[in-house]
């Protein structure tokens, strides 16, 4: 058992070797290419400078950063929650699921981050009319998918529940609901990605100083390529953490999947 | 004499299709015995399974009734009267097996003690025991229908019914697990209905054998099996079983005959009819 548990390990390392091989090796071709084409570091600066910048501003990045992500990790969860309220509510009825489909799937495909210049007209400059613009993100999708999970279950497995006549509510929380898990989180590992987009995009139309999206976009207008760099470097660690958070919890809620590789 | 347990009066069913109304089942009508096993064998599409639907409540006759325990189809399903193996084994990825074998009996309520017990017992009676914690993706094929048997029996039902549960499996986990169903039959004694493609699984567990011919699917013969009991693997070689095997097939082969010989004069009817 335990040198099972050793093997998987070393097959993972070997697995995740790849990839990490992959980044180094970008790195150091970013670097090589700035150093021997002698490329102006206001153009593209290279690796070395831009995480000096990043030890530099550190405590400022971390501020605007914890900024940013609140309101995206804000916005994700009342857009995420309140999709998937709406979608255990429409599953109730699939005729009504039926005929909110077709618009919800219209709106998931409308780039809601036009709406961001009018968000700050409607929440003010701070972090609710970004917090609006994510939970709108989000929502759709979300729905989507949750509604989906929740009324794509086969057919025999309906009639499974009806032979041992289950109660709706039992067909609900015994079969629909845990059906639809996967698909949620196949919406809720999407949606990481869709709010941080939102967020930062969301302030290059106005926000405080301290916040990804105002000092990338100013940083950028004064050639500090090497400031908006640390803070787009700042900007996908976060998302990848916020990624992997939800992979993690998706491990715990679906275990059933995660032993089968799936996620 | 007692009434049957299942009595099917007049039994019809039309689905409604976008080519229009599709006549699946006629006028099918017959009483099943307490503790038999009647096998219900006929070509592809012709209303076996929705036969066994009807008798279990999932779908509604058009025409004619069933009583199964002197109540309505739907009064015996809302009492637990059945249960059910489906061709797929119809496990839910998200439990465990002995949580699979659990659910009917959440389903019902049944007391902690029960709901503990229950599941362990019908695990060891399909040998499944060393398996309890397993999801069922890592279970063979013929594991994971056998969890479904354990399932199906989890509330004492009265009557089985079964739609080619052993259809996806290959021949030697089919013939093991016929056995292994009898076994399982005669210790519960329950009805079972079980739907099959193949006339020697139907031979080898029946008491009677029913043969239904093409759609509309209508009650062509019935074939008592009088092979004694308890049927071990040799029964497969006796001349008995050869005889009725047999007899199962040459009054499945009437009808494709008939239909054969039926076409062609419904082409000439419509050709004749065209202007």
């Amino acid at each position: 058992m335990h040198e099972r548990a050793e093997r998987h390990s070393v097959e993972k390392l070997r697995e995740y070797l790849p990839a990490a091989i992959v980044l180094i090796a970008g790195v150091a071709l970013w670097e090589a290419v700035v150093f021997v084409f002698s490329i102006d570091f206001y153009l593209l600066p290279a690796p070395h400078v831009i995480f000096a910048n990043l030890r530099e501003n550190y405590a400022l990045l971390l501020e605007a950063g914890l900024y940013t992500f609140t309101e995206a990790a804000a916005g994700y969860a009342l857009g995420c929650g309140s999709g998937m309220l709406a979608a255990m509510a429409a599953s109730r009825s699939p005729a009504f699921a039926d005929l909110v489909l077709p618009y919800a799937i219209a709106s998931a495909s409308v780039p809601i981050i036009a709406l961001a210049p009018l968000a700050i007209v409607w929440f003010g400059v701070d972090q609710g009319s970004k917090i609006a613009i994510v939970s709108l993100m989000t929502f759709f999708p979300t729905f989507i998918s949750a509604l989906r999970g929740l009324l794509a279950v086969p057919a025999p497995a309906v009639e499974l529940m009806r032979s041992c006549a289950a109660t709706p509510r039992q067909i609900f929380w015994k079969l629909r609901l845990p059906h639809s898990v996967p698909y949620v989180f196949t919406a809720l590992r999407a949606c990481t990605t869709l709010a941080m987009i939102g967020a930062v995009v969301s302030e290059f139309f106005g926000g405080p100083v301290k916040s990804l999206g105002v000092y990338i976009k100013s940083s950028a207008s004064l050639f500090q390529t090497r400031q908006a760099w640390s803070a787009i470097l700042v900007t996908c660690a976060l998302g990848l953490g916020f990624y992997f958070a939800v992979a993690l919890a998706e491990r715990l809620a679906a275990p059933w999947q995660a032993e089968r590789g799936e996620i | 004499m007692t009434a049957p347990v299942i009595e099917a009066v007049g039994v019809g069913r039309i689905f409604e299709t976008r080519g229009g109304p599709t006549e699946a089942l006629r006028d099918l009508s017959f009483g099943v015995d307490g503790g038999e096993f009647i096998s219900i064998i006929g070509p592809s599409g012709c209303g076996k399974s929705t036969l066994l639907r009807i008798v279990g409540d999932l779908v509604e006759p058009s025409t004619g009734s069933i009583r199964v325990n002197g109540k309505t189809a739907r009064q015996a399903r809302l009492d637990r009267d059945y249960g059910i193996v489906f061709q797929a084994p119809v496990l839910y990825d998200w439990r465990t097996v002995i949580e699979n074998v659990r659910l009917p009996l959440e389903l019902a309520g049944g007391s902690l003690e029960e709901r503990r017990e229950r599941p362990r017992a019908l695990l060891r009676l399909v040998g499944l025991e060393g398996f309890r914690d397993h999801y069922p993706w890592q279970l063979s094929g013929g594991m994971q229908q056998r969890v479904s048997i354990a399932r199906a029996l989890a509330l004492h039902p009265s009557i089985l019914l079964m739609d080619e549960p052993f259809g996806a499996l290959d021949e030697m986990t089919r013939e093991r697990l016929n056995l292994e169903l009898l076994q399982v039959w005669s210790e519960t004694g329950a009805t079972a209905l079980f739907v099959t493609h193949s006339i020697a699984e139907a031979v080898f567990l029946s008491t009677r054998v029913v043969v239904m011919s093409p759609r509309p699917g209508t009650i062509d013969r019935i074939v008592p099996i009088d092979l004694p009991r308890p049927r071990l693997d040799k029964v497969r070689g006796e001349p008995r079983f050869f005889e009725l095997v047999t007899a199962v097939r040459e009054s499945l082969r009437e009808d494709p005959a008939l239909a054969a010989g039926n076409a062609p004069r419904a082409e000439h009817a419509r050709a004749r009819g065209a202007p």
